[in-house]
């Protein structure tokens, strides 16, 4: 049986060779170049070196953040203070402890220290500006790269101020620079795929769906924040050794339009679109500013700098992708994952993996007594009473009906019920415990899923990942998440087609990947809103067969909201009907059926009326 | 006694100025969703109108300033954001990112990396005594153009059709549109608008400071941004007391720190957001940013 997995080895090798083979030969071609050309190529290697590191932050989480630079500019400052020889520290930076100021040491220990500090640096900022909102942080970190450049460029003592440090030693060439630049791309892929860099994904495709997984969306991005920190830091530091020279405009605006640009015009959500961005923008800004200087071509630069026409062009190309291209050169693909690769038979997708049904059960235990429990929920929005003392229990292994109009608030009890709101007054408690106001990933820890209305899998990810990506959020191994989603998977009959991204299937299949991505936390309790809009009639009965399933092979307590008569029926041992925010009617399927009150609320009064007439 | 009066004027004319600033950028953001990083080439653009048209009459030199405001606003909405209008808040953000570096870099290219001086009417530089108190001409100047501005934008927004239309965009841009509001035009007049005021905020920054520089709206629109997110995104009164609040941390900063950490007043004033970041992630009113599905 063969096992299940994201993608082929050869796929994944190749998605790891092709950017380091593009590292390498930059590395050969500088090598054999003149002086000059080597370090154009030190330099744009050093460049490539903070473009993955932004990658690693802005292409998996989703979210922009302007400050990375400033980790460039802390890692560079401590790389110089490590390296300068006593007697010129001496001069340009009277003000430095002596110990750092006597250190000299090599260029290896000084980029290690570097990147140490400038993580650690990313972790204290990244604490406080990762709670705060999407929009929030691309602010929050410009704000907080503007503050290092006022820091560095005034803290004259120490930093040497405006005018900057000379001297310092220039022991980057560019074997070292491209050596450091694989291990980026090295580091960058594993994080990429390891069980954190998929929660983190998860969180840029639908940061809603990601914390009912029990992803902590904070906890994620610090990582990657922390992560990108020390790749930013390295950059930095070896671009310092690579030019001598340094000043606190060397990582600042136009350092950030550039690498922002080169991470953009590749294509932010792959290493490979950082390499080939990198690559790419640098071989045109050198062209840019071949026209702009005549003809001195490939003469030294420093990081960043684009003055004048070049900036231009970059801007404009910058604009252009955005427009045109959002998703870069690189499609958002990493090399193995290329089409036209793929139809030379070089990285077929990972084959279907039908039949392989991993020996693994579902994470969570199994219920053995208790319910889900709500008691007096009430809720107001804006002086709206939506829910009015509402009490619900769902026992395990019971499938529970929750039917009412629209605006009766079924959807909003199941969000106070899985955390995303939290009740006026009233308690909810899951086996005996009080969860009331726990947060939607606690909650999902605690055992509680939930699927959305509207929200779908993953589109960027496979449908298998999507929905492993439910176990990786309960901190399960990714080997062992993969096993859990191909059981869950294969269980729903949903294995074919399981490595294509989860955007290009069909409604119907989408929305059972959602239920699946839920099952794979091992819930004990499973909310389902609306499982059924949307699907056909064939679809609808494919559904109640899986729901079955569900209850038999799961054992979890399913709440199921839906309107849909058909469905309910089958399933459901007790139906709760809500209209107005009030519980009017518990009982079998039949006795709410045959309720009039029942009946009225959901058809009107003027049509009973018309009935009995 | 009258220093602490003298102060707090001070800290109320730059608290006006950002607030200004911070206007300008929510404007946008509430109809169309972005932030424009490119608001302080607006504002640098209009000051750069001052600088080239210096043989006119001031009054009319700013007049084309205002004209210049506007026009690049509007020629940056129809060119560039118009395509990214449905795109996420990132990949916009980055946009607007690249319509300022394009500015900031034609500017250079076209005139000059370096500053360069603009001659101000001598009124403005001097200085007028209530009491004892030297209140300087450009303060009043700053504090009446905020007061018309604050007006204006008040009797524009909950006084006509079209700033109907503009809180209803606001409110539910589809709704909006579905109910017959225009939206190229709504999100046209927002843009106008705040490249109108992003041309007073030039202007007063000029009759400041004396001279242009193509970097000069690096500053402002990062004061705009980081008040904007004190305030709680996308509310106009948000956008005021941000501004207010970071422009007299920023004055009174200048005039109390010890000489040791006056250098480093601008790191202080840009940690102040972050401080209130920890402890209202969605700024002091509370936006509902990060929030809004479910």
């Amino acid at each position: 049986m063969s096992r299940v997995r994201f993608r082929t080895p050869q796929s994944a090798a190749a998605s790891l060779l092709i950017p380091l083979l593009l590292i390498t030969i930059a590395v050969l071609l500088g090598a054999n170049g003149t002086p000059s050309f080597q370090d154009t190529v030190t330099t744009i290697l050093c460049n490539l070196i903070v473009v993955i590191g932004l990658q690693v932050f802005v292409g998996n989480s989703g979210v922009y953040s302007f400050g990375q630079l400033g980790f460039a500019t802390a890692g560079a400052y401590v790389a110089a203070f490590l390296t300068l020889p006593a007697a010129i520290a001496l001069l340009q930076t009277p003000g430095l402890p002596h110990f750092i100021a006597d250190a000299h040491l090599g260029a290896l220990p000084s980029t290690l220290i570097a990147a140490a500090i400038s993580g650690l640096l990313a972790i204290v900022i990244g604490l406080p500006l990762m709670r705060t909102s999407t929009l929030a942080i691309p602010i929050s970190t410009f704000a907080f790269l503007i503050v290092i450049y006022n820091v560095v460029a005034n803290w004259d003592r120490v930093t040497g101020g405006n005018s900057g440090l000379i001297s310092i030693p220039a022991t980057t060439g560019v074997e070292s620079a491209g050596l450091w630049a694989g291990a980026a791309v090295v580091l960058a892929l594993a994080y990429k795929w390891s069980a954190s860099g998929y929660r983190l994904q998860a969180t840029r495709e639908d940061e809603v769906a990601a914390r009912s997984i029990g992803i902590g969306v904070m906890r994620e991005r610090l990582l990657a924040f922390g992560i990108s920190g020390v790749l930013c830091g390295v950059g930095g530091a070896l671009a310092v050794h690579q030019s001598g020279v340094l000043s606190p405009v060397t990582f600042y605006f136009g350092a950030t339009v550039t690498t922002m640009t080169m991470l953009v015009v590749g294509g932010a959500r792959s290493v490979f679109g950082a390499v080939i961005g990198a690559l790419a923008i640098a071989a045109v800004n050198e062209l840019l500013r071949g026209v702009e200087n005549g003809a001195s071509l490939f003469g030294a630069v420093s990081i960043g700098e684009a003055p004048g026409l070049a900036a231009i062009g970059l801007g404009l190309i910058l604009l252009a992708t955005m427009i045109a291209m959002p998703n870069g050169l690189s499609g958002g693909r990493e090399a193995g994952e290329l089409p036209w690769l793929q139809r030379l038979g070089l990285s077929a997708p990972a084959p279907p993996a039908a039949g392989a049904v991993a020996e693994s059960r579902p994470v969570g235990e199994r219920p053995t007594d208790g319910a889900l429990r709500a008691e007096g929920i009430s809720l107001a929005f804006a002086g709206l009473r939506v829910l009015k003392q509402v009490d619900l229990t769902l026992a395990p292994a019971e499938a529970l009906g929750l039917i009412g109009p629209n605006g009766a608030g079924k959807t909003t009890l199941v969000n106070v019920l899985s955390g995303f709101q939290s009740p006026d007054s009233g308690t909810v408690s899951l086996d005996g415990v009080d969860v009331t106001g726990r947060s939607p990933n606690r909650l999902a820890h605690d055992g509680l899923g939930r699927t959305f209305q509207a929200a779908l899998p993953f589109p960027d990810l496979s449908g298998l990942e999507s929905v492993a990506v439910g176990a990786m959020g309960m901190g399960v191994s990714r080997r062992r998440a993969v096993a859990v989603a191909a059981d869950v998977l294969g269980r729903l009959d949903l294995l074919e087609q399981a490595t294509l991204p989860a955007g290009t299937l069909p409604p119907g299949r989408r929305r059972l990947l959602g239920i699946a991505r839920a099952l794979a936390i091992g819930p004990r309790y499973l909310l389902l809103d609306e499982p059924a809009a949307g699907l056909n009639e064939a679809e609808c009965e494919e559904l109640v067969a899986i729901l079955r399933n569900v209850l038999s092979d799961f054992g979890c307590g399913i709440l199921l909201i839906e309107h849909d008569m058909n469905i309910v029926m089958p399933l459901c041992s007790r139906v709760q009907v809500l209209d107005d925010g009030e519980t009017i009617r518990i009982g079998t399927p039949q006795e709410v059926q045959a309720d009039p009150a029942v009946v009225e609320s959901y058809l009107g009064s003027s049509f009973l009326a018309a009935v009995d007439a | 006694m009258t220093a602490l009066g003298q102060n707090l004027i001070d800290a109320l004319a730059l608290g006006s100025l950002y607030a200004l600033i911070a206007l300008g950028i929510t404007l946008v953001y509430t109809v169309m969703g972005m932030m424009n990083f490119a608001h302080g080439e607006f504002i640098m653009l209009a000051a750069y109108a001052l600088f080239v048209f210096a043989d006119l009459p001031f009054g009319a030199a700013v007049g084309c300033a205002l004209l210049a405001g506007i026009a690049i606003a509007l020629l940056a909405e129809r060119v560039a954001f118009r395509p990214v209008r449905n795109a996420d808040l990132s990949a916009q953000l980055v946009t607007s990112l690249a319509v300022a570096a394009i500015l900031q870099n034609v500017v250079t290219v076209a005139v000059d990396a370096r500053a360069q001086s603009v001659e101000t009417p001598a009124a403005i530089s001097e200085s007028t005594s209530i009491g004892a108190i030297m209140v300087p001409n450009l303060e009043f100047v700053t504090l009446g153009l905020t007061a018309i501005v604050l007006a204006g934008l008040g009797w524009l927004l909950y006084r006509t059709r079209t700033g109907l239309a503009m809180r209803a965009a606001a409110e539910n841009f589809e709704m909006a549109r579905l109910l017959g509001v225009r939206a190229n035009r709504v999100i046209a007049i927002a843009f106008a608008i705040s490249g109108a005021l992003a041309a007073v905020v030039g202007v007063l920054i000029v009759l400041q400071s004396g001279q242009v520089s193509p970097t000069m709206g690096l500053t402002p629109v990062l004061v705009g941004f980081v008040a904007v997110v004190i305030g709680g995104f996308g509310r106009m009164f948000g956008a005021v007391i941000g501004g207010l609040l970071l422009g007299a941390l920023s004055s009174l900063l200048g005039v109390y720190l010890p000489d040791g950490l006056a250098p480093f007043r601008d790191a202080i004033v840009f940690t102040f957001p972050v401080l209130i970041l920890i402890f209202r992630p969605h700024g002091l009113l509370g936006g509902e940013i990060g929030r809004a599905r479910v």
